[in-house]
């Protein structure tokens, strides 16, 4: 999760996310050989006393800088696609999980073989314990088995909402009338934070996502249990 | 008047109370709309539509006089009114697209909501053959009418710009006449699902248009009437004749896409 | 109960991947699936076991909310699908 002055991405916690990442360091690196490279031409330029007697209608030099960039935007777009149409492949899901947005609130329901449905509330900062993440944590976590292909399906109930789970390389807006779907595999288990992505009201800020990955035993336990209740 | 002094072409416009009138009562008219959408009574609405009309005929008066009796509607003057009216049909044009836009958008993709299919369930549409089709001859027509009256008017024959003048106000008064009929017939409502909102929403701003396209020809009427056009100063004329060709094509479009295609 | 359900789902099971519904947007798969079950039984009858999988289907895929309300338009009558 995120703390303070935590201005990178968050660790990845699913294959998605650390491509994305990749994708970024990628990014990155032809952004700053291309601002070291500008920067040093200026700063080259700036004391220079010469004046260029053939600085207009100059075309080899048009032409240098019209391709070399396009090249350069290839070596960007196309993973950048690649990637796009990465996050929307859906690989035979193990599990369907259906959440709604709500003003202010997600519910959930997991509906597969046991039917199991219930609210995920912010825990207000007075009712929360020291070892409570404060506008993070809520009531009811959504649990979910680890290793496994997860189909999620989201949308709204009121207004537009938007499911982030920012660890698991995760965002779908949730808009009434309408089923996005979204797939992920968590690789590993622990507790992943995100928040409400589309400003939809008031309380925009206090509906917090919790997802808890746990084995796939422990999940058919909490399930099971779950639908007891 | 300092409109006409100074060694130029262009026309420097006199102060005028029309412009403000004008504004105050459309804002009013948009207040009294929604005052009366509301089910309160209509007397703001009928107050302003009073003074729209009252700044209309004033600042239409004045125009005239500037145009026709003083002369200031110069060649350079009359290329910005002939871009002016361009730029104002165009914009119209992007109005009724956006208008398709909703259409096409709902009946190539039904949703879920309406059964996946176009028209909905349980939405009985026009027959497109009937009362519509007598719609597309009569406007085609006035089409052909306007047009015989601009020959008439650049050919100076007085008398036969007045009677096609008059047979195309004629057809643009019976095309409204059936569109009210075909509303009050209509089986749905601008309520009864996307279709009948599309459907209301275009062919009613369509129809506001014919009306708008038949007061613009009626004032051409009663100028022609005056003696006001000749056959080589009659912008007022040609640009009610290129408007009503527009609401000509918008309505072909209505009628092959909403009313045939759609229907 | 629950160590019944423990041997039986030890395999995660859902709603597969449909071809006829490639995007992002899923509504009409649960839409049909909801269309085909009432149109199946109501063709072949309530306990033909074939059926049976287009109800697995729509339970994964379907929103409660909207199932809830799509039967209450059934027994209403204002349903606009074709059953």
């Amino acid at each position: 999760m995120a703390t303070w002055g935590h201005l990178g991405f968050q660790d990845s916690a699913s294959p998605l996310m650390e491509q994305l990442i990749f994708f970024h360091d990628h990014t990155m690196v032809v952004l700053i050989l291309i601002t070291t490279f500008v920067g040093y031409m200026m700063a080259a330029m700036f004391p220079n006393a010469f004046v260029n007697r053939f600085l207009l209608e100059n075309q080899t030099i048009e032409v240098i800088w019209t391709i070399l960039p396009a090249i350069i935007l290839i070596f960007i777009a196309l993973p950048s696609l690649r990637l796009l149409y990465l996050l929307d492949e859906v690989n035979n899901p193990s599990i369907t999980l259906k959440t709604i947005g709500h003003q202010w609130y997600w519910s959930y329901e997991y509906s597969d073989f046991l039917q199991v449905e219930f609210d995920s509330y912010m825990t207000p900062s007075n009712e929360l314990d020291l070892s409570g993440f404060r506008l993070l944590d809520v009531d009811n976590r959504t649990v979910l088995p680890m290793n496994t292909q997860v189909r999620m399906l989201v949308t709204a109930a009121d207004v537009i909402h938007s499911w982030t789970v920012p660890a698991l390389g995760v965002k779908a807006d949730a808009i009434p009338g309408r089923l996005n779907q979204i797939s992920f595999m968590v690789n590993r288990p622990g507790l992943f934070f995100g928040q409400c992505s589309e400003i939809c009201g008031a309380n925009h800020s206090f509906m917090p996502i919790v997802v808890e990955s746990v084995s796939v035993s422990a999940f058919l336990n909490w399930i099971s249990s779950s639908s007891d209740l | 008047m300092s409109s006409s002094h100074g060694h130029h072409a262009y026309h420097l416009v006199d102060m005028s109370p029309w412009p403000l009138t004008g504004s105050v009562s459309a804002m009013m008219l948009t207040t009294g709309l929604v005052k009366w959408f509301h089910q309160f009574n209509m007397d703001l609405l009928l107050l302003s539509f009073l003074a729209t009309i009252l700044t209309m005929i004033q600042w239409w008066r004045d125009v005239t006089r500037e145009g026709t009796y003083q002369g200031l509607h110069t060649q350079v003057v009359m290329k910005g009114l002939r871009w002016g009216m361009i730029l104002f049909i165009v914009s119209e044009v992007l109005f009724f697209f956006s208008f398709f836009w909703a259409f096409f958008h709902s009946s190539l993709s039904p949703t879920i909501e309406i059964g996946m299919c176009w028209p909905p369930v349980g939405i009985q549409p026009f027959n497109p053959f009937q009362i519509p089709l007598l719609n597309t001859t009569i406007l085609l027509s006035s089409g052909a009418t306007v047009t015989w009256a601009h020959h008439a008017i650049t050919s100076s024959n007085h008398s036969e710009a007045i009677q096609s003048l008059a047979l195309t106000i004629f057809l643009g008064l019976y095309f409204s006449a059936l569109q009210a009929f075909e509303y009050a017939e209509a089986s749905f409502t601008i309520a009864d699902s996307v279709y009948g909102s599309t459907f209301f929403v275009a062919t009613g701003f369509h129809g506001l248009h014919v009306i708008i396209g038949t007061s613009f020809l009626a004032v051409c009427f009663y100028r022609l009437y005056k003696c006001h056009f000749s056959s080589d100063h009659h912008f007022g004329f040609e640009a009610a004749a290129w408007y009503w060709h527009f609401v000509d094509v918008v309505w072909l479009f209505l009628y092959i896409f909403i009313y045939w295609w759609g229907g | 109960m629950s160590a019944a359900i423990m041997s039986s789902e030890e395999k995660l099971e859902t709603a597969p991947f449909d071809p006829r519904f490639p995007n992002q947007n899923q509504t009409k798969y649960c839409y049909q699936s909801f269309v085909d079950y009432n149109r199946c039984q109501k063709i072949k009858g309530e306990d033909y076991e074939p059926c049976e999988y287009f109800k697995k289907v729509f339970q994964s895929v379907c929103p409660n909310a909207w199932l809830e309300k799509w039967n209450d338009q059934l027994e209403a009558g204002t349903f606009p699908g074709k059953i």
